[in-house]
């Protein structure tokens, strides 16, 4: 196993992120196995008019579009990959996301049965190839370069993503916040977190890993295995209209709750904005701190860890330095909590910053706006979050999370038995999530609807530049 | 559809169109074809469990049951009851000791001739879901003539590794077994209580047998919390069947309770299990997962065999829809229907009325 | 029996308690049942579900026979487990998740029985970063564990390993067996045609297949609960 770090070798959205503001995911079907591999041979060298794909080393001058490819089992194995190196493969990445459905909380209106095309026919989703630019012409352009005639892969469909303000995805939240730092990549958006640097394992496969002793299997041979990763891509609906009207529901009753003023004092809206120099009704900044307890941040990004009374405090806190102790005022049970609980105290004491993802993702769907929505949630567009999943071992990473921390809430038993409020799996009949209040008491609310539903999503593995010449020079 | 509101308010509008009409046409048509299953029905009987036997005793709630359900009877206070004990069958000619579903209704006596009812069964599953799919049943489990195996396709069923079927009991000339084999074989659904049916034999004691309530009711909780629940009876003295290779005894399950509550009380613990979200709520075919949350309820005592057996056993009138605040029925179908079923068999066999209470639950 | 029963009627009615029948039925019957009617190998542990109840006390029954079918072979595996006894109190109460876990030899067999929360492939692995060099102890004693030990470098196969020894769990209603043979087959549409009186030899041909199976879920007197949460509600500290 190589400890060096080439990053020539990796592909670049995997340790950073491009932030670039759009952004088109196309998932394609390999028909002619021989012109595939030609088409992955030319894409690392940016032959044959195939599009270059983008790698991990460093830029002077930002390009204008980036370029990325994943393959999932089934793409592999189309494209003739040895058995025996298909063997080597873990199992949850070869059943696939569709088959592992219970696990990642995709029951009822999230169930794979339900998720439109292509995503329907898993086994026809062999690569997802996708493109970063700045305008949809350069989408376009790419698209066209990469996939001319359509021979060797065909495309089966597409999802295009676009932010459409800055940071701020759909819920209103910004988001990007934090994301694993690594020792050995540079990042030239350094910034403080208490988080310790994680181990270039938790991403790529071939280095050390958050587990003391433990390595994952590298699938064989090692020029295809070795920097690669997976990823869970997954498209996300959010029912922005109907997270808005449990959001107006929640502080309605609030204002009638006996306990209302430990949660919020009166006269405390005025540490509660949305915009600068606004004045908050109480209603309206019940509603935020609602949304701000099941995020674990405040919409502008600000950490209820540090700042569990106002938005925009003075001085300053950090976006990413905090930890969770016994009197943090961030809940057990919020969103960012679940999925990452930091050093904070979990049932599962080993596994401390042993889950961590990158996470890339990117709103798709027009900007909700109030004033043109009439509320009602099937008149909406569809919109949502695209979401890339990065970790070098799906079955502890991603899957570990989704099952036992984000639904469920193992990790601590204050929330066993809830979802995530968020995200989770939740029927109004039995959901609850609980605010904390300064005196050690809670509140709790009740009937979350879900507010999150999945419609659509792939295991890929992001190969290595290495990976991918092997795949183009197989010849069998 | 998006709005689950809306399609809730949908369901309750066509609920309620059914209209009253309808309603006593369709448990018209229920009874007469339960009574269909039964050719020497008695008609100044029960059309099934028609014989049974009525006990008096008294409820007493456990410490947490008002903590889960505000209904009147589960505030702590001793409670009187009439519980009426049953063979499953329609026929009037008693066979105790034949493999048979029992049944155990309990009513519940509250302040101001108020009352609650709970029938339960020894079957924890029912036949079918819809009350179309029950006329099905019922004309498939008609009684056919039965009689012994030949030996000879015994020993085929043996090499095939299937159980041979089981020989007639002394004077059984006829039986629905085939017919509820047949409709199992082509619906699902019912194959779990065909099983069970099949293989229930006969307990030693009605006091020795477990009730099951089947439907799937709502409880509200004093904060408001509403929550699905199922209820079973489970006897303190344990569970225990008769020896199957034994020859059947047709009289002893009356005489054996007599004495029984003679010489020592009868008690039974009421379980009541709380279902999650994905448990099947409106469908009775389908049982709970066993690692539900079960929460014991209270204390059953039976104390003696009723005085007057022609009031405690033959006119009393249960209804499983005869629910106080705090308990209401869920969406299950077959449990709607027998509201208007227990009804009409009532006025056809004169019993005597006992009033629903008045609560919004029961105007449904 | 009917009065009318003759004396090969009583023979037939007495015949599989016989030994000639269980023969013949163990040797001849079911052998050609598994051929003519095969039925594939049902996976282990607890089935997967959304539901929070189904997620917490979940049994593992793992049956691994011994290389060593010796009582010296047998004392090696007890000696294992008993030099470990730190390791294996510092695994439980740092993964947290399992409510009790039992070690047993039966014949020449070491088995554990554990009842935990959660994902199984995490409660494995988590074992495995906690307490791997007591895997590897008992494993290596194992039947064709060597080739999944060292469990830290082979965590996917040694996870892949214990499940392939994690017994099949037969539904705790007997019909459950039928609907879990036909998921197996991809066969959920309603039919129209079972036979339900094939249940018995269903039962029998799963069996020949899934040698050691546990009996339903396991029956629980406190269900619902997950470790953390009684420790926390009775102040134990989690």
């Amino acid at each position: 196993m190589s400890t060096v770090f080439n990053p020539a070798d990796v592909q670049g959205n995997i340790l950073r992120g491009y932030h670039k503001p759009r952004m088109r995911h196309l998932m394609l079907e390999v028909t002619d196995r021989a012109a595939a591999r030609r088409w992955l041979a030319a894409s690392t060298s940016g032959g044959d008019g195939v599009p270059q794909i983008t790698t991990e080393e460093p830029w002077e001058t930002k390009p204008e579009t980036c370029f990325n490819i994943g393959l999932t089992f089934e793409g592999l194995r189309a494209l003739g990959t040895p058995d025996a190196s298909l063997a080597t493969f873990p199992p949850e990445f070869v059943e696939g996301m569709n088959a592992r459905a219970l696990k990642l909380g995709d029951a009822g209106p999230s169930a794979p049965e339900n998720w439109p095309a292509p995503f329907n026919d898993p086994k026809r989703v062999h690569l997802i190839a996708s493109i970063y630019a700045n305008e949809i012409a350069q989408l376009d352009r790419l698209q066209h370069q990469a996939l001319p005639d359509g021979k060797g892969l065909r495309p089966l469909g597409a999802r295009e993503g676009w932010c459409f303000d800055g940071d701020y995805v759909h819920f209103g939240y910004r988001d990007n916040i934090s994301q694993p730092r690594f020792k050995e990549i540079h990042d030239s958006e350094s910034y403080s977190d208490s988080q310790p640097m994680a181990p270039l394992g938790t991403v790529l496969l071939g280095y050390p890993t958050n587990f003391e002793g433990l390595t994952w299997r590298v699938p064989q041979p090692e020029a295809l295995g070795h920097n690669g990763t997976f990823n869970a891509f997954r498209v996300l609906e959010q029912d922005v209209v109907g997270f808005e009207a449990y959001l107006d529901k929640a502080a309605t009753e609030l204002l009638e709750h006996p306990d209302v003023d430990d949660l919020l004092p009166p006269g405390a809206e005025a540490n509660i904005h949305l915009e600068p120099g606004d004045s908050l009704s109480r209603h309206a900044a019940l509603r935020e701190v609602i949304a701000a307890n099941m995020c674990g941040r405040w919409r502008n990004g600000v950490p209820l860890a540090l700042s569990p009374d106002a938005t925009d405090p003075s001085p300053d806190v950090s976006k990413t330095n905090f930890d969770y102790d016994g009197s943090s005022r961030c809940p057990y049970g919020s969103h960012i909590r679940r999925c990452n609980p930091r050093g904070g105290q979990i049932v599962q004491r080993v596994a401390n910053n042993s889950r961590r993802l990158v996470r890339r993702g990117m709103p798709y769907g027009p900007a909700y706006d109030p004033a043109k929505s009439r509320g009602l949630k099937k008149d909406e567009p569809e919109r949502g979050l695209l979401g890339n999943f990065i970790g070098a071992n799906l079955g502890a990473q991603f899957e570990a999370m989704s099952c036992d921390w984000l639904n469920l809430g193992l990790q601590d038993p204050r929330v066993t038995g809830s979802n995530d409020p968020l995200l989770g799996a939740n029927e109004p009949e039995t959901s609850w999530f609980d605010l904390p209040l300064k005196s050690g008491a809670a509140i709790r609310l009740r009937g979350l609807p879900r507010f999150v539903r999945t419609r659509g999503g792939a295991y890929t593995f992001l190969p290595s530049l290495s990976a991918i010449r092997f795949l183009g020079s197989l010849t069998n | 559809m998006d709005d689950p509101l809306e399609a809730k308010s949908l369901e309750t509008k066509s609920l309620e169109a059914k209209s009253l009409e309808a309603k006593s046409l369709e448990a018209k048509q229920l009874v007469d074809a339960i009574i269909s299953d039964f050719p020497d029905h008695d008609p100044n009987t029960r059309p099934v469990h028609t014989i049974g036997i009525g006990v008096d005793g008294y409820f007493i709630a456990s410490d947490v049951a008002r903590s889960y359900c505000i209904a009147e009877h589960f505030k702590g206070q001793r409670v009187r009851t009439s519980v009426r004990f049953s063979n499953g069958s329609g026929s009037p000619v008693q066979h105790d000791g034949w493999s048979d579903v029992r049944g155990m209704a309990t009513r519940f006596h509250l302040e101001n001739d108020a009352a609650t009812d709970l029938i339960a069964m020894t079957l924890g599953e029912f036949f079918s879901p819809q009350v179309k799919d029950f006329f099905e049943f019922t004309k498939a489990a008609q009684q056919q003539p039965y009689q012994m195996e030949n030996p000879w396709r015994k020993i085929l069923d043996m090499l095939q590794l299937k159980i041979p079927l089981r020989n007639p009991y002394p004077k059984e000339t006829t039986s629905a077994d085939a017919g509820m084999l047949c409709y199992a074989n082509r619906h699902r659904f019912a194959q779990l209580a065909v099983f069970q049916a099949a293989s229930i034999g006969a307990p030693v004691s009605y006091a020795r047998a477990t009730y099951h309530a089947v439907h799937t009711f709502v409880v509200t909780a004093p904060d408001g919390i509403r929550r699905p629940v199922r209820f079973s009876w489970q006897p303190v003295a344990g569970v225990r069947t008769t020896d199957p290779t034994a020859p059947p005894v047709d009289k002893y399950l009356h005489k054996e309770l007599r004495d029984r509550l003679q010489q020592w009380t009868a008690r039974f613990i009421l379980m009541m299990t709380i279902g999650e979200a994905g448990d099947a709520i409106d469908d009775p075919t389908e049982p709970w997962p066993a690692k539900r949350l079960r929460i014991v309820m209270g204390t059953l005592t039976l104390t003696g065999v009723a005085e007057d057996q022609a009031a405690a056993s033959e006119h009393i009138s249960f209804n499983p829809c005869r629910l106080l605040p705090g308990i209401e029925a869920s969406g299950d179908p077959i449990l709607h229907a027998r509201r208007g079923a227990y009804e009409n068999s009532r006025e056809r066999r004169h019993g005597t009325p006992c009033p629903f209470n008045r609560s919004e639950t029961d105007a449904k | 029996m009917p009065s009318n029963a003759g004396w090969l009627d009583r023979f037939v009615d007495g015949l599989p308690e016989t030994r000639f029948f269980q023969f013949v039925a163990a040797h001849i019957l079911v052998p050609y049942w598994a051929w003519r009617t095969p039925v594939k190998l049902l996976p282990g542990g607890p089935p997967p579900s959304v539901q929070p109840g189904d997620n917490v006390q979940r049994m593992m029954n793992l049956v691994m026979p011994l290389k060593d079918k010796s009582p010296v072979g047998r004392a090696k595996a007890a000696l294992a487990i008993a030099q470990n006894k730190d390791e294996i109190y510092a695994g439980l109460d740092n993964v947290g998740t399992v409510h009790f876990a039992r070690f047993v030899i039966v014949d020449n067999n070491i088995c554990m029985f554990s009842v935990y929360d959660g994902d199984f492939t995490n409660y494995i692995r988590h074992f495995i970063v906690t307490i791997g060099s007591v895997f590897d102890a008992v494993v290596s004693l194992v039947d064709g564990g060597d080739d999944v030990i060292p469990s830290e470098d082979n965590v996917e196969k040694f996870i892949e390993w214990v499940h392939a020894h994690d017994m099949y769990q037969v539904p705790d209603l007997a019909t459950g067996i039928l609907r879990d043979q036909e998921a197996l087959n991809g066969d959920t549409a309603a039919p129209g045609n079972d036979d339900l009186r094939l249940l018995p030899r269903q039962l029998i041909l799963q069996l020949n297949v899934n040698n050691n199976v546990s009996l339903g879920s396991g029956y629980r007197a406190y269900p619902g609960y997950s470790a953390a949460q009684v420790r926390q509600q009775f102040g134990s500290g989690w």
